[in-house]
């Protein structure tokens, strides 16, 4: 089992004939809760359609096209976007908390995203992914367990994921991933 | 060419010799054999020993049911296996295979003098003679039963091999790749369901491997088979071969054991040998087929005696004969079948024996074309032959009246006692079975899952029966899934169906005491055995299969569980439901525990979770210590140092100067929202409201019984926003239960909890020097112990990164704590190390954290407390908001066993002889009471203290608080240490170095 460096350094962790995978640089994520009638002022302040159902996300545009939001649960949301724009989002949404009151709370550093990618993505993930990949259509992401791990995965086509995980527990599913990049190979 | 091989015959490449090696001789086979059908090709029927009475044994079966012909395989050191079955082992170039269980050689064996004194190990032998003297039992008995029990040798060394596993989501998954397996899954893929075929032979094809001669929709068998298979495969259906379904769990789930590389004469590195498939399947199709069952009678186990339907697989697939003179003995048609198709090739057939009075007519008619002898009505009563069966002693029944016996010349028995429908898989369901009392067999019934059972399975005979059934199971089950289903028909020509009757042991004129008629051969139960555990007194077939171990061996009674039931049945005078089934349990057939592990083996086993300061503390040369799910620097011993040196020297350096220490495992939580604070308030005893933001405070958290449950310094960010720690292994539960609160008891609250734990790397810095080093690292604040007192915290940049800093002390020195984002945890960590040289500064671990914490009574959640120790118990009760109308716990802290005296309170001690105390100690009174003594507290803490001079401890002792200087004692295996019960603070009782 191949021990994966603590470093993070973003670019490619394996490259082989059916899939790749990479590791992705750091972006600002932001852990979004409140109540579901906040939603409409939330997506105002925003001006991205905040999602509601869970696994549904959505993005910006324009200035805003690098924010991405993804409904994790019934009041959760976990919204990505560039360093540039937090000022102006933590701004908008300040803006709003005394009528519509949440949490925001800054979790960049928590997670670790990896991009996987090729025709044999979706079968890399049956290692250790329990659910049907095919039960997540393309453009949503679940909050699921991955190798016993609590991870994000969104499904981005069909040849490509992102997987998302807690800092600390990355080592080991990256280290199960890149395992099973060569076995895949071999077959 | 050998002469029991036949030129031309089954699905072997002739063309394509393969040498492996058994017991050291080479051995060569062809491409396509197992090592059971090279072995038969050369005349070698005897393959092993027999579990307890060491006797010689042939192979029996043809499949994954064989019971005998077990045997070691191996490609290299640490990739031996025992117990492989002769009967599934295919051969390849450098195989090496040994038999096992026998000593000195498989011919000749020391310990087959068990068969001499088989009347000396009847049923319940363990039982009945190891009772006395009962001293003999851990020192003689049980050592020499161990050493003599067990099949084949376990392996030695680490198996350098990798295993695999995969989830696997389809619609239907079909278990049995015959004739039924074959035509569900066309039935369910033409209804555009998503289809799984497993098979665990080489290749699919179930019977029709052994059957060549019939022909589907007018196409020879093995045509119709390849066209099939490749319809089938562009009808997107997957089939999986070498792939055994070893459990059927609920809702659906199947396991599957792929088996990779065990056939390849030269596997890739990154090959897995087997890989573990969970198949979450909508619809499970079994068609597992059936296992035809042996005839019990006296020497039924000699080597050459086989089953029909397994020599009829050796011909038809292998093209190997098992013999040159056969008797076929049987109760049913399907051996006749055996008998022609042999007698085509050679093999002289010297009778056929059936137990059966009236035989169909074509069967005697083409026996008597083929001039076969045939005894109908006749029963079997001996064979002999020392390692083969040289003749079979067979006698005419008339009424119940066993006639004159007659010996026949043979070089191999071929038997069928009918067949078993293979219901292993349904029953891991807990479906239901029911007695069919004319096959004297169990058939399947209901079940809970959404399964089909199709073809042999539920017992239907003939090829073109399970392709109909088949087909129409497969339909239901795309039917069940809502696609519109509709059956192919199928038309078989020479289809050799037939019908048979069940036996019990065969009749015999013999003494019984005499006769050895195996039921199970791997365990070497025979008829008598199980008759003898009836009249013992066992009733019920789980008593008797214990007492006999009938089926409790590799095989979980594949070949014997009906037959023993049947005779346990006629035993008792019931009929068989009533004595009843054992039950099949997964695995289908043994798995290996590499499969069952997967990935999760050497690094990989379990997940560790390391901070960002991680790689440091390992350049650094760091021992650890797991702490729940992290690893953590425990201490960091200079050359030569031992724990106790390393750690003495941490804890000096840190109160002469400053110590830094890795605690980003601390658990954080970020509690945000207008209702922070009144959360706040009701989770954590202490009071929040008049905590100014900047501030921080110690929180204690209770669980609804009042005992102790979690720890740790809050801050106060701003009105609405707490940054709370918890202890390292707490977070998760603590996270757990306040969201468990908040959801359950408190949904009106306006506030949301987060885990921040991994958002933050934490360093704290400990020691008088600890302001000095930071200062200058640090911008936007003022840190004089005026501006920034002891339980103070800001935001601003340190060494320009963001930060969260907290004055706070775990160690009783000036201390703080400086939160940065997890990625520049450790630059942060290597600029103060580098700066900290100028102050000696050292890196200390988990170990000096608890010294210095002890020192000054800083308590341990879960070292110090148990989980029944109240905040009054720990000395704490300070941290309780007293005006508060409520908190988690605070009602249980009224209960009468909780105000009433004698409690056990945390106290410290010291030893009166200056001697280290161990953790978890008892501690007694009086050491002079009489044993058992009262026991009246335990260490839960002890330490070398340089500060203090001396070790120290704390403990919960009862009443502890009321006997502060009085005299406890600790029993110890060689001595009673006398100690003298303190207060819990020993070092800056003022705390007057917390506020420079």
């Amino acid at each position: 089992m191949t021990v994966i460096p603590f470093d993070f350094r973003p670019g490619t962790l394996v490259e082989s004939a059916g899939v790749s995978i990479r590791i992705l640089m750091p972006k600002t994520r932001l852990s979004l809760r409140a109540r579901t009638a906040a939603v409409p002022a939330i997506s105002r302040a925003l001006g991205v359609a905040v999602p509601e159902k869970i696994g549904q996300r959505a993005s910006g545009e324009g200035a805003n096209a690098e924010t991405e939001i993804l409904c994790l649960g019934p009041d959760e949301w976990v919204l990505l976007t560039d360093v540039e724009q937090v000022g102006t989002i933590t701004a908008a949404m300040d803006a709003i908390y005394k009528e519509h009151p949440h949490s925001l709370v800054d979790v960049s550093d928590r997670e670790i995203t990896v991009e996987i990618f090729g025709d044999k993505a979706t079968d890399l993930l049956t290692l250790g992914w329990p659910r049907n990949p095919l039960s997540v259509p393309i453009g949503e992401a679940r909050r699921t367990v991955f190798d016993g791990a609590s991870v994000v995965i969104w499904h981005d086509s069909e040849t490509s994921w992102r997987l998302n995980g807690w800092r600390s527990f990355m080592p080991h599913l990256l280290g199960l991933l890149v395992t099973g990049c060569r076995e895949l190979s071999a077959e | 060419m050998s002469q029991y091989r036949v030129q031309g015959k089954g699905r072997v490449s002739h063309g394509k010799p393969v040498s492996f090696s058994f017991d050291g001789k080479t051995v060569t086979g062809l491409g396509g054999d197992t090592v059971a059908s090279a072995l038969l090709a050369q005349g070698t029927h005897l393959m092993g020993r027999s579990f307890k009475y060491h006797r010689p044994r042939g192979v029996v079966t043809a499949g994954s049911e064989e019971p005998n012909a077990l045997i070691g395989t191996s490609r290299g050191p640490g990739r031996f296996e025992p117990n492989t079955r002769a009967t599934m082992a295919e051969i390849w170039p450098g195989l090496t295979a040994t038999s096992q269980n026998r000593w000195p050689s498989l011919e000749f064996d020391i310990g087959a003098v068990n068969d001499r004194m088989h009347k000396l190990f009847p049923a319940g032998f363990y039982y009945k003679t190891f009772m006395w003297p009962k001293s003999f039992w851990d020192k003689v008995y049980e050592p020499v039963i161990r050493s003599a029990a067990g099949l084949g040798v376990s392996p030695s060394v680490e198996d350098p091999d990798h295993y695999a596993s995969r989830y696997l989501h389809t619609d239907v998954l079909i278990v049995g790749g015959g004739p039924a397996g074959l035509a569900a899954a066309r039935s369910a893929a033409e209804a555009g369901a998503k289809v799984t075929l497993v098979d665990e032979n080489t290749e699919a094809g179930g019977s029709l491997l052994s059957e060549p001669g019939v022909e589907i929709n007018g196409q020879p068998a093995w045509s119709w088979l390849e066209s099939e298979l490749a319809s089938l495969t562009a009808l997107g259906v997957t089939v999986m071969t070498r792939t055994t379904a070893i459990g059927y769990y609920h809702q659906n789930m199947v396991g599957l054991c792929q088996r990779v590389t065990d056939h390849l004469a030269a596997p890739q590195d990154d090959q897995p040998r087997e890989r573990l498939w969970r198949v979450r399947a909508e619809h499970v199709v079994l068609a597992q087929g059936a296992l035809e069952k042996p005839l019990v009678f006296d020497g039924n186990d000699r080597p050459g005696i086989v089953l029909a339907g397994s020599a009829l697989t050796y011909l038809n697939r292998y093209g190997v004969r098992v013999g040159n003179a056969a008797v076929v003995v049987t109760s049913h048609d399907s051996a006749w079948f055996t008998a022609f198709d042999l007698a085509a090739v050679g093999t002289t057939i010297n009778a056929i024996v059936d137990t059966r009075e009236a035989v169909r007519e074509d069967l005697l008619a083409q026996a008597a074309a083929l001039g076969i002898e045939v005894l109908t009505g006749h029963t079997v009563t001996g064979t002999s032959g020392r390692l083969r069966v040289n003749s079979i002693r067979v006698n005419p029944i008339t009424g119940s009246t066993v006639g004159q016996g007659r010996d026949i010349a043979c070089d191999c028995v071929l038997m069928s006692g009918g067949w078993t429908p293979t219901l292993h898989l349904f029953s891991h369901t807990k479906s239901k079975l029911a007695w069919d009392a004319e096959g004297k067999t169990f058939l399947p019934a209901e079940t809970l899952e959404d399964c089909q059972i199709a073809g042999a399975g539920r017992g239907l005979w003939g090829i073109e029966a399970a392709l109909v059934d088949g087909a129409e199971m497969g339909a239901k089950a795309a039917s069940a899934l809502g696609k519109a289903a509709a059956s192919a028909t199928y038309s078989v020509a020479s289809d050799r169906t037939g019908t048979g009757e069940a036996q019990k042991e065969l009749p015999t004129d013999k003494d019984l005491t005499s006769t050895r008629a195996f039921v199970d051969f791997q365990n070497d139960v025979t008829a008598k055995d199980l008759r003898l555990a009836v009249r013992e007194g066992m009733r019920s077939i789980e008593h008797v299969k214990r007492y006999t171990t009938n089926g409790m061996a590799t095989d979980q009674g594949k070949m014997s569980n009906i037959n023993g039931l049947n005779i346990a049945a006629d035993a008792l005078g019931k009929p068989a439901p009533e004595v009843g089934l054992t039950t099949f349990r997964p695995p289908y057939t043994p798995t290996t525990f590499g499969a069952l592990c997967g990935y999760h083996k050497g690094a990989h086993f379990d997940v560790t979770r390391k901070t960002p300061i991680d790689p440091w503390a390992e350049e650094n040369g760091a021992v650890f210590e797991p702490v729940a799910q992290w690893r953590r620097a425990r201490y960091f011993p200079n050359t030569g140092e031992d724990m106790d040196t390393a750690v003495m020297r941490e804890c000096i350096a840190t109160r002469a100067s400053v110590g830094m220490f890795d605690a980003s495992t601390l658990g954080k939580i970020e509690v945000v929202g207008p209702d922070a604070v009144e959360f706040m308030n009701r989770m954590y005893t202490n009071p929040w409201t008049k905590l100014a933001p900047g501030k921080c405070r110690y929180g204690l958290l209770l669980g609804e019984d009042g005992f102790i449950r979690d720890d740790g310094v809050i801050g106060r960010l701003s009105d609405d926003r707490f940054h709370v720690t918890t202890t390292t292994g707490g977070a998760a539960r603590v996270m757990d239960m306040m969201e468990d609160y908040l959801q359950t008891e408190w949904p009106d609250l306006n506030v949301w909890l987060t885990s921040t734990t991994e958002q933050w790397a934490t360093i704290a810095l400990n020691g008088p020097n600890a302001r000095k080093l930071l200062e200058p690292f640090v911008e936007g604040l003022d840190l004089s112990a005026e501006a920034f007192p002891h339980m103070s915290n800001a935001i601003c940049t340190v060494a320009g990164f963001p930060a969260r800093l907290f004055r706070v002390s775990f160690t009783g020195e000036l201390g703080f704590e400086i939160n940065v984002p997890a990625r520049h945890g450790q630059a942060l960590w290597e600029k103060l190390w580098d700066a900290g040289q100028q102050y000696d500064i050292c890196a200390y671990g988990t170990e000096t954290m608890h010294v210095l914490r002890a020192e000054k009574g800083y308590i341990i959640v879960g070292q110090d407390t148990d989980g029944t120790v109240t905040p009054h118990d720990a000395g704490i009760s300070w941290a309780i908001g007293k005006k508060k109308p409520d908190f988690v716990g605070k009602r249980s802290l009224e209960r009468p066993d909780i105000v009433a005296p004698g409690r056990k309170q945390l106290v410290g001690l010291l030893t009166q002889d200056g001697s280290k105390l161990e953790e978890g100690a008892q501690i007694v009174l009086d050491p002079n009471q009489p044993i058992p003594m009262k026991m009246v507290g335990h260490v839960t803490s002890s330490y070398e203290s340089d500060a203090v001079g001396k070790p120290i401890a704390f403990a919960v002792i009862e009443g502890g608080f009321d006997k502060i200087g009085e005299t406890v004692h600790i029993p110890m295996p060689d001595r009673t240490i006398a100690a003298t019960i303190t207060g819990t603070v020993f070092y800056d009782p003022a705390g007057d170095r917390l506020k420079m």
